[in-house]
Order: C-alpha cells, then structure tokens, then sequence
C-alpha cells in the first residue's frame, strides 16, 4: 500500500477483508469474495452511495490503523482470525460499516459467473433463453374446475 | 413540434392514458398526449444483461427517489409510512409492474352500502363489465375462467404455470380447505397481437425484455398512434390554464428542451395517477381556482390510498425454482375479502403467492432481516434460503381517511422548479389489525404447505405501487372532486381518469380498473359530446 492510498482502494486490503465478509465455502463448491477481483467493483460502488461511502471509508481507515498496530505488515498480513478479532474489536460486527460493505459485496458476488454456476444458475442473461417453469399440476387445475363459476 | 390547439390533451401516457386515448381516437378528432418520460426499449431492460440485479435497484428501481432519472420528479417521503412507487415513461407504472391484473370485485364499489364505512361508487361492477373486457382484450390477459367471487368472465389467454412454489402453496391451501384460483396476469401465455409469449424471466417489475408482459408502450399505444394520436415525449406539464369563466383551456409545459410552452385543448385529461395528478391541480392555482384546480371541495391530494402489504415467507426443504416465472403473482386467494367483525377490523384482504427472488437480492433480502450473515456461517445459511423460499403477500384494504394526504412541498421542487408532491400518510389501525390478522392466515397456510419455518415482514414499506383516492368520484360537489364519469364538478373540460378517482381501493391491485374506468369515460364522453359543457 502506497502511503497516499486509501484502505477503500486498496486492492490486497479490500480482497482480504472481502474474503473476511464471504469466505470461501467449507466444501470448496462457493469461491472466496476475495479471489474474484470483486475490490475495484465493490469499491467504486461504495465511493458512489453518499450515505454510507462516508461511513465506510472511515471505518476501514480504523480498520487499516488497527491492523497495523497489530502486526507492522496490516491487515494482510493477520490471519483470518486476527482479521476478524481486529474488525469485532472496533465495535463493527453488527455495526454500519460492515452491513454497508456486505450490502455492497453480496450484489456483486452473487452476479459474478462462478458463483452464478456454483449455485447451479446458469451464468447469463435471463434474457434471450428465458427458463423453463413447471407446468401447473392437472389435478389442482380439476379441483378448480369443480368450483368454477359458470 | 406544432403547438395548434388540439380537441383532447391527455397528460400522462400510462395506463389509463393509453386507453383512453385508444378508445377517443375513434372519434376523428385532434388528440396529444405530453408525457414527461421518455419511449423505452426492450433492448435496455435489465434482463438482456448479467448484472440485471443490480440494474433493477438502480436506473431501473421503482421509486423515483432511488433512480432519480432526469424526467423522474422527487417525492416527499419523509412523512410516509409506505414509499410510492411509478416509472415515468409512454406505458408509465406499466414499464415496471408485476402485471397482476384482478378487477375490483362487485362489493368494492358499495362498501358503505354493506359495511358502513367509507363511501360507494357512483358507477358499479356491472356498468365496467364491458370495459373489462375490451381491456383484457388490449392488454392479453391471461387466466382462467370462472373464479366464483367474479361474475363469469373469461381471459383471451390460458393462464400462466403455477411452478414448482406455486403448486406447493395451493395446496396448502387446498389443505385448509380455503379459495384460491389462478391469478389473471397482463402477461400473454401463447402468442398474441404480434407479441411472443412469456419465457419466465423472472423479474417483470424491472421491465420485460420479451414484450409478453404488457405495458402500454407496446399494447394500447401503436394502435391509437395508427389512428392519428400524437404522444410528445419529454414535456412536463407545469400546469392547467384556465379561461376568464374558469373552464380550462390548455396547459404550461416544459418541452424536452427545457423551453416553456404554451399547448392549448378544448379538454383537459389528467393521468397522471394519485400522487401526480393532484400535485397538478394544486399547481394549477389561478385566481378563478384559488385553492387549486376543480378543488372547490377541498379533497384533492386527500384520502390518499396505498394498499398496505405484508409478506410472510416460507422456507421449504425442496428446491422450489423460485427465480422462475413471473414475480408477480402465480394465484391469489379472496378467503379473508369480506368483512367479518369478528376478525376485529372491517373489510379485508388478499393473499397473494409470489415466487422467488434472484440470487443477489435473496442475499440482500436475507442480510436485511439479520438471516444471512456476514462471515461464518454465511454460505450454509444462504444455501437455506436461495430457491428454498416462497412467500405470499397480504394485501389489505386501505380505507380513505383525508389526514392521508398529497401536498406540494414547500421547499422540493423537480429539476424544472415545479413544486413536488409530499405525503403524510400512516397505517390506520383498521389496516395494522388487517395485515396482522393476514400474517397469521398467511403463515398458517404456508406451514399446510410444508414451509419448515415462516418469517414475516410486517409492513412492507416499499410497495407503495397503488397510489389511488386523491380526487375521488361521486355525484355530490361537497364530498368529491370529479362526478359520475370523471368529469371535474368545478370544470366542466376537466377530466380525470386515473386512480385518483378511486373512491376507496378493493384489495386488489388496481390497474384492470384505472383502465376500465379510463375506457368508460372515454364512452360517456362520446356519448355526452353534444352536452359536453352545459
């Protein structure tokens, strides 16, 4: 991290804490948010929501100062559950600055491809193939025909 | 662009706009619409596009407060217990709408006739019934006949699958031994009119890539436009104007180009629905109509009606291919319709089964109730919700109260200076024992149907997509603002045709009956022109 550069953009800073919000599945099937280069999309979003941009660049500054005072190589350089005792230590387990980065992450993580196809979805438009629904089950359609005006 | 007088200017090309102007164009004379929005494309809808989540909550959203488009107008929500929702555009709220298409039943329009409260229409099911049908036939309605709490009527089109959720919902209700039918949806099942059918996209409320789910950009308008009707697009009407002895005379509009225009009509039509058209007629103040335009009474920009809504969901062990199929509606069931004191309100409401929701916005859906933590524990509890959740929505009568209102801001104004609308409107305590009593039945059949767990959201705050009442209908100048069909009592031009003139709100959703009611006027028009203004 260079010394003007914010947490916010950040890229080895924003994957480890993106990989902190979603971690990888204990199956392997779900990928990490951090290793879908996520932090760019995840950031300029952030910067553009004027209510809770603010908050958040703050909080990850207090994230950043935390970490450091932890451990001189940062955030990156703690293990998952430094991270995690860094973030829950600044009071933001259930405060806004992790529900506006989650609100942030979970719209791009769950329209990436891989996860897309890792839910079984397939990774594309709705549109031009549309999906296929089932069919309404004949015998409620004959209960109905029972009851119906004529 | 020519400003000649014209013999009908419609402001507003939405739902009852379009009809209206479907219906008037038979009669050979001059017919505008101005409308504020754009035309749309299918092409740009958020469907043809990976990221149509995201999309959908932002340029396409809606509330206008959240898109905040340069043809949208902000609204004072601030005082507001539900958010109003409308897209500004030719086929306006139709652009982003679910499509559900029930009509108000027969006991709608004498609720203070059966249960004495409120006030009964001055028109009734019977003298719509025509109107119904032409509609159904312009927008393709698909459905299935003979739903008892109707009169018999048959949709131009088969309904729409059930699904997976749907299937399993109805028998829930089966199992409890309650009404349920096949909702009528604006969305064509087979081809029609030149439109292809449904492919179960999913996300009808964020536009319709496909054109099976109908909005009247692509139903009412080429029609009435091959018939002669001019529609002018990005002009925003400032206000009605009005002649020395009160009657109107035209408009004030803002062209595209941002230039103040003069457009001058020998009738005024406003359909600009229940919170635009009453911000309109108390812009329209003049020195004949201190108080606002046709607003002698007092009522306009009161009796505000949403419909409230609840949603209960249900989790449910199998897969349920949620996301598939249209949002909307997949049946309804009228069981709790009608009042019965004993439930400790009067009137009642609708349950309606919706389907699924995307993968992002199961995932928002979920944070925002605390379901789907960040962190660990994350995957697992998603995995419990994504495709594993159905829901029904109660939908409750709101009646009118006049401390439920639309005025204009004192300080909010849109990008041309034009005063916004603002709302005070709170959940009556009729409304809150409704939905709690809806909640509870809700929950009752989605656990017939084998939901393991049921969660509510007790108010739905964004569903404010029924904005009716604010210049309600009746034959007595003192207690309404327009009579019998739509005619202003104060202005004799003077037209509204839109859910404004609701005189209480059903609890269905209401768009089946804007544009009946719209067609309607369009006939007394007709019939009355010789009589017009005497």
């Amino acid at each position: 991290m260079t010394d003007t550069q914010t947490p916010l953009r950040d890229p080895s800073f924003m994957q480890a804490l993106l990989d902190l919000v979603i971690p990888p599945g204990r199956d392997g099937r779900m990928p990490g948010a951090g290793s879908l280069r996520l932090e760019a999309t995840v950031a300029a979003d952030i910067e553009a929501d004027d209510r809770l941009g603010p908050v958040v660049a703050r909080g990850l500054e207090s994230v950043r100062d935390a970490a450091l005072a932890r451990d001189p190589g940062g955030f990156v350089a703690l293990s998952g559950s430094e991270r995690l005792a860094v973030v829950n230590g600044l009071g933001a387990k259930d405060g806004m600055l992790m529900f506006a980065i989650a609100r942030h992450l979970y719209t791009a993580y769950y329209q990436h491809p891989r996860v897309l196809e890792a839910l079984g979805e397939p990774a594309r438009p709705p549109f031009p193939e549309g999906f296929e629904v089932e069919p309404t089950d004949p015998r409620l359609l004959e209960l109905l025909q029972v009851r119906a005006r004529r | 662009m020519s400003n000649e007088p014209v013999g009908v200017l419609i402001v507003g090309a939405g739902a009852s706009g379009a009809a209206f102007a479907w219906s008037m164009a038979e009669t050979g004379t001059s017919i505008l619409c101005l409308e504020q929005g754009p035309w749309m494309h299918q092409k740009d809808y958020p469907t043809n596009h990976l990221d149509w989540e995201s999309r959908a909550m932002g340029p396409f959203a809606t509330s206008p407060n959240v898109r905040n488009l340069p043809y949208d107008y902000p609204v004072n929500e601030e005082q507001s217990d539900i958010s109003p929702l409308m897209y500004n555009a030719v086929g306006g709220s139709t652009i982003l709408w679910a499509a559900h298409f029930p009509r108000l039943q027969p006991c709608d329009f004498r609720v203070k006739s059966d249960d004495g409260v409120a006030a009964d229409w001055p028109v009734d099911y019977a003298a719509l019934e025509p109107y119904f049908a032409v509609n159904d036939r312009m927008m393709g309605i698909a459905g299935l006949a003979g739903d008892p709490n109707y009169p018999y009527h048959e949709p131009p089109l088969p309904p729409l699958p059930l699904g997976r959720g749907g299937n399993l919902m109805a028998e829930g209700f089966e199992k409890l031994g309650w009404h349920w039918w096949p909702s009528e949806s604006a969305i064509i099942t087979r081809e029609y009119e030149g439109r292809a059918p449904c492919i179960n996209l999913g996300p009808c409320t964020s536009g319709c890539s496909q054109g099976a789910r109908a909005s009247t950009d692509i139903t009412y308008w080429p029609v009435a436009r091959r018939k002669g009707v001019e529609v002018r697009t990005g002009c925003r009407v400032k206000e009605v104007t009005v002649r020395p002895d009160g009657l109107a005379d035209g408009v004030l509009y803002y062209a595209a180009e941002g230039v103040l225009q003069e457009q001058k009509a020998e009738i005024v039509v406003l359909a600009c629905n229940g919170i635009g058209t009453p911000r309109l007629l108390l812009n329209s103040k003049s020195p004949q109509h201190p108080y606002g335009l046709a607003n002698s009474s007092g009522l306009v920009g009161k009796n505000l009606m949403f419909h409230p809504c609840a949603m209960v969901t249900g989790v449910f062990d199998e897969p349920l291919q949620g996301r598939r199929g249209p949002i909307g509606c997949s049946f309804w069931s009228h069981e709790f319709y009608r009042t019965d004191l004993e439930r400790g309100f009067v009137r009642g409401y609708s349950l309606q089964a919706r389907r699924g929701l995307g993968p992002a916005q199961t995932a928002l859906w979920g944070m925002s109730r605390g379901s789907i933590p960040w962190g660990e524990g994350h995957h697992e509890a998603y995995d419990r919700l994504y495709d594993h959740n159905a829901g029904l929505i109660v939908i409750g009568e709101d009646l009118p109260e006049e401390t439920n209102t639309v005025t204009l801001d004192p300080e909010l104004t849109d990008s041309h200076g034009i005063p916004a609308p603002k709302l005070n409107y709170r959940l009556s305590a009729n409304s809150r024992k409704m939905l709690d009593h809806g909640i509870e039945r809700a929950s009752e059949a989605l656990k017939a149907a084998g939901a393991v767990e049921t969660m509510a959201d007790p108010l739905m705050r964004g569903a404010g997509w029924h904005l009716l009442g604010t210049a309600r209908m009746g034959t007595d100048p003192k207690t309404s603002v327009v009579n019998e069909w739509g005619r202003a009592h104060d202005v004799k031009n003077l037209f509204i045709i839109d859910g404004s003139i609701f005189v209480t709100a059903g609890a269905v959703n209401p768009t089946s009956t804007i544009q009946a009611l719209a067609l309607y006027i369009a006939d007394r028009i007709k019939q009355n022109i010789e009589v017009l203004f005497e």
